[in-house]
């Protein structure tokens, strides 16, 4: 199949707005008979709330009004969520973690809220307080939710009572009570990877109006409105043709999915029913996005795998524990997913594998860049590398020996087939393309060393996932596509643009995806996550055209009076034998030449629906996510010895991604997943102080990289092998660049100075100590 | 205060705080949204604008010293036809991919703008250090160091 416009580096379809500033986001949307919300925040981590005196704050011109937990009409005892039911909009009579909301103030300005924010008192009853999960679940641990069990919640979930663990995993395979039965050889360690922020540039914000005939309508920052409206018709009682979730045109300044699912909007849609009609803003700052929104990754986990003598992996063993947050919701996700893909692209015909969920007095995790990969990879990765120590073979060698490869089986049992890709040849590339530079030897002020990774991630989404889309082709032949998948900076409008203008051969300027959302006429979608947007929004996008082009065909029958089978399409008119006839004059039907009209004018609908996603097993924990999407990654490093400023030189990724749609946007996708693992691996890291109070609430205290932290150089390999219910052969791939960093990193740090590390990140403080301890 | 200054070329009086920062002047009294907001601290570039021929980050100017300023935003590099040919840094972030959600783009263009203005010839290492006061977290940098380079080669070919 020749192609013409996948394939290709295709300019942005919203460079134009971005590069001139007008792209609007949520904070530049302007509204008549606006309002600002401003919050008080707890402050401390754990407590009773004795007392709310609002009265000094409600004195000041320009409020309009004070809710609070007891003032803002909600039940008690009816929470949201959508894993877990736990969560209220703002804290009723205790608070679980420093950020979480007790008071919520309209006025008219912003300044005018915050002034009243200032002025209320709330008069608490401490409570012990728990940040750490393994803390969380040891005995005398403070219950956090007294309630834990009693929460309605997905079947999946198992809350375990009286206790902080709201889900514990399980995953057998195999010889499950003896793993390690045949192993001659063993590694094991205990692993941390901290809680990390999200930091898309843009801070979250929602837009909440009630007009006079009670339609909510509402515009966020999300990743998910049709997640939002569930979440809304559920709590609020309203019927879903009633709400609105807007998600403005410039789409989202960035989300990592610390924009998905739901997280500000059900307080601004029930602080906005206090002020019907007007519009109630709500823009969170850079330090309410740390200490308010949600977080990702957290866990602190251990880990023994067992080999033969010959380096073939026997068994594996693991727990994880991830401290979850006040608030479990998403993370039950991370727990699953974190469980299972512990093993990374490895053969082990044993498995016993166990993760926890577990609340904690810090602010709730939600969904980040590829969760549940990174966390139990980075393990399995590290163990890998002190094995082939401890085996006296070259780690590389070993990772080819254990590489899963068709007819095996994942840690779920799933069979491996052909088509799910090549981990074997993403990672020799990667060996080969660091080995066109020779990796200097460490010298008097340096030590060199190379690391290498391998990853494989599956979408973690529920299992009727959608994407469905509608398509209109205009009367002068251009297309109008609206979809449900929101553009975040991945690029969306743009792929899913060159999938339409391939399938309809049209060329790429005639599409146009609307890039504005209101679930009241955007079509169904999931949420936009799991970087199943290529995926799963381009199928149900080459669906519509195929449907196009069939009813083009169907107008077209009337004129040529023929079976619609014995027509062709071109992109420009339908042939019936020699003769054609122009789509233009088929758009809105078959018009004969006395008037009347045949046929119907060109629309369709595409949907795609993930197939054969099943529940996990409450056995065995065994069940069926997506497809998979293999690759590997590694790196050069430097170490400053006087400084243990740790420097990538040379860092490499390839991903057998099936088909690149856009070379340009997948490898930026590649770029900044690998800057986030880099981040995380040697920066960044959520940091509370003894009071249980977040320390890191600002860009300085939480560093994230910045251009001199970019490695020296950066290279992208695409492998192709078509995932065959791709579009065009293509498979998820946006996230994955984020995976292994941190093992890759960390076992180039340890090839250069034979340092061990399990626990990130590794700062250039925490290197020199380390080094100077190993003197 | 009474506020006396110039934004993109058009002279502007406003009744202003002398705390107000310019980031919130521009955004929310002029609705000049073009310029973001990413932390409102000095630590992300989103905010950045020029002032008096400097590259500045808008969040960290108070009014009280802006008085006869000359502020030139995003909007002031923007054509006013809608099918206009850019500024050729603009245009340079579209051909170097070093877009991708868009909200650092514009402090980017901004700071560009400056470096370029008073240093046509700036060195890679002289872009390296402008670009550093500035977080992008969707690009991974390289693209838009890219795009710099080549946004340099289109200002000098003019
Ligand atoms: S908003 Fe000014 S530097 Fe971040
Ligand atoms: S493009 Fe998203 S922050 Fe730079």
């Amino acid at each position: 199949m020749s192609l013409n416009i996948v394939g290709k580096s295709v300019p942005r379809a919203d460079a134009r707005e971005k590069v001139t500033g007008t792209a609007l986001y949520i904070d530049d949307l302007r509204f008549p008979r606006t309002l600002y919300l401003k919050v008080l925040r707890a402050g401390i981590p754990h407590a009773k709330i004795k007392n709310i005196e609002t009265k000094e704050a409600e004195s000041i011109p320009g409020v309009l009004k004070i809710l609070t937990g007891k003032t803002i009409g909600i039940d008690p005892e009816h929470f949201y969520g959508t894993c877990i039911f736990d969560q209220l909009p703002i804290a009723f009579n205790k608070v679980r973690h420093s950020g979480e909301i007790v008071a919520a103030v309209i006025a008219e300005s912003e300044k005018t809220a915050l002034a009243a924010v200032e002025k209320i008192e709330v008069d608490y009853e401490e409570l012990p307080f728990v940040l750490d999960p393994v803390d969380s679940i040891a005995e005398g641990a403070p219950l956090i939710h007294e309630k834990n069990g009693e929460y309605k919640h997905l079947p999946t979930f198992t809350p375990v009572p009286n206790s902080n663990i709201f889900f514990g995993y399980n995953l057998k395979k195999g010889n499950y009570d003896r793993v390690f039965d045949g192993a001659d050889i063993y590694v094991e360690g205990e692993f941390e990877y901290p809680l990390v922020n999200h930091v898309a540039m843009e801070p979250h914000g929602a837009i909440a109006h009630w007009d006079l005939a009670g339609n909510l309508h509402l515009w966020s920052s999300t990743q998910a409105p049709f997640v939002v409206r569930e979440v809304l018709a559920g709590y609020l009682n309203l019927t879903m043709n009633k709400i609105n979730i807007h998600v403005p045109s410039g789409g989202l300044g960035g989300g990592f999915g610390g924009k998905s699912d739901y997280n500000i909007e059900p307080l601004v849609a029930l602080c906005a029913r206090f002020v019907p009609n007007y519009y109630l803003k709500f823009q969170l700052t850079r330090e309410e996005v740390f200490i308010g929104t949600v977080l990702g990754r957290g866990l602190k986990g251990y880990m023994k795998i067992g080999a033969k003598k010959n380096g073939a992996f026997v068994g594996i063993e693991c727990s994880q524990y991830y401290a979850d947050g006040a608030y479990a919701d998403t993370s039950c996700n991370v727990v699953l997913a974190g469980g299972h893909n512990c093993t990374g692209p490895y053969f082990f015909p044993n498995c016993n594998l166990k993760s926890f969920g577990v609340y904690t007095n810090t602010v709730p995790v939600g969904a980040m860049r590829g969760y549940g990969h990174p966390e139990g990879q980075f393990m399995v990765e590290r163990l890998i590398e002190n094995l082939a120590l401890k085996l006296g073979i070259d780690s590389r060698k070993l990772r080819m020996k254990n590489f899963l490869k068709p007819g095996d089986t994942n840690s779920l049992n799933q069979p491996i087939f052909e088509h799910n890709g090549n981990v074997r040849e993403c990672f020799q590339r990667v060996v080969d393309s660091l080995n066109e530079t020779p990796l200097p030897g460490s010298n008097a002020t340096h030590y060199y060393g190379r690391g290498f990774a391998a990853l494989v991630k599956s979408p973690v989404q529920t299992a009727n996932a959608s994407s469905n889309v509608f398509l209109k082709v205009n009367e002068d032949l251009t297309v109008s596509i609206s979809i449900g998948g929101v553009e975040m900076g991945q690029g969306a409008l743009t792929v899913l643009a060159q999938l339409a203008a391939e399938k309809l051969q049209f060329s790429l300027d005639k599409i146009r995806i609307n890039p504005e959302i209101n679930t009241q006429i955007t079509p169904w979608e999931w949420q936009t996550v799991a970087s199943m947007t290529t995926m799963r929004v381009g199928n149900a996008i080459l669906i519509a055209c195929e449907r196009a082009i069939e009813q083009f065909k169907v107008n077209a029958s009337f004129h040529f009076q023929c079976d619609i089978s014995q027509l062709n399409y071109n992109g420009k008119a339908i042939n019936y034998k020699d003769k054609e006839f122009p789509l233009e004059k088929l758009v809105l039907g078959y018009q004969y030449p006395d008037g009347h009209t045949e046929g119907n004018p060109i629309q369709a609908v595409g949907s795609s629906v993930v197939r054969n996603v099943t529940l996990p097993d409450s056995r065995t924990g065994q069940y069926h996510p997506y497809e998979w999407t293999f690759g590997a990654q590694g790196c050069d490093v430097s170490i400053e010895k006087s400084t243990g400023i740790i420097k990538v030189l040379h860092f490499v990724t390839a991903l057998d991604v099936g088909k690149v749609i856009n070379p340009a946007t997948a490898k930026g996708q590649i770029y900044g997943g690998v800057m986030m693992g880099l981040g995380h691996t040697l920066m960044e890291k959520i940091e509370y102080d003894t009071k249980g109070r977040m320390k890191t609430v600002n860009l300085r205290r939480y560093r994230i990289p910045k251009l001199s932290d970019m490695p020296e150089k950066f290279s992208c390999i695409f492998v192709e092998t078509p995932q065959p219910d791709g579009p065009y052969g293509a498979r998820p791939i946006a996230e994955h660049s984020a995976v292994a960093p941190p093992a890759a990193i960390l076992n180039a740090i340890q090839n250069a100075t034979g340092i061990s590390f399990t626990k990130i990140p590794i700062t250039s403080s925490v290197m020199v100590e380390a080094l100077s301890r190993r003197k | 205060m009474e506020l006396k200054f110039k934004v993109n070329g058009q002279e502007i009086f406003l009744q202003v705080n002398p705390n107000d920062s310019l980031l919130y002047i521009l955004r929310d009294r002029l609705h000049l949204t073009g310029t973001k907001n990413g932390c409102s601290a000095g630590h992300c570039g989103a905010c950045v604008v020029i002032m008096n021929e400097e590259a500045v980050k808008s969040c960290l100017q108070k009014a009280k010293r802006l008085n006869n300023a000359e502020i030139i935003t995003i909007e002031g590099l923007t054509p006013k036809e809608p099918s206009g040919e850019l500024h050729p840094i603009q245009q340079a972030f579209i051909d170097a991919t070093a877009i991708q959600c868009g909200f650092c783009t514009p402090g980017y263009i901004m700071e560009l703008y400056g470096l370029f203005l008073r240093n046509p010839e700036a060195s890679l290492d002289e872009i390296k250090v402008a670009l550093e006061g500035h977080l992008c977290r969707c690009t991974g940098f390289k693209p838009i160091l890219e795009a710099a380079v080549l946004a340099q080669q289109y200002l000098n070919k003019k």
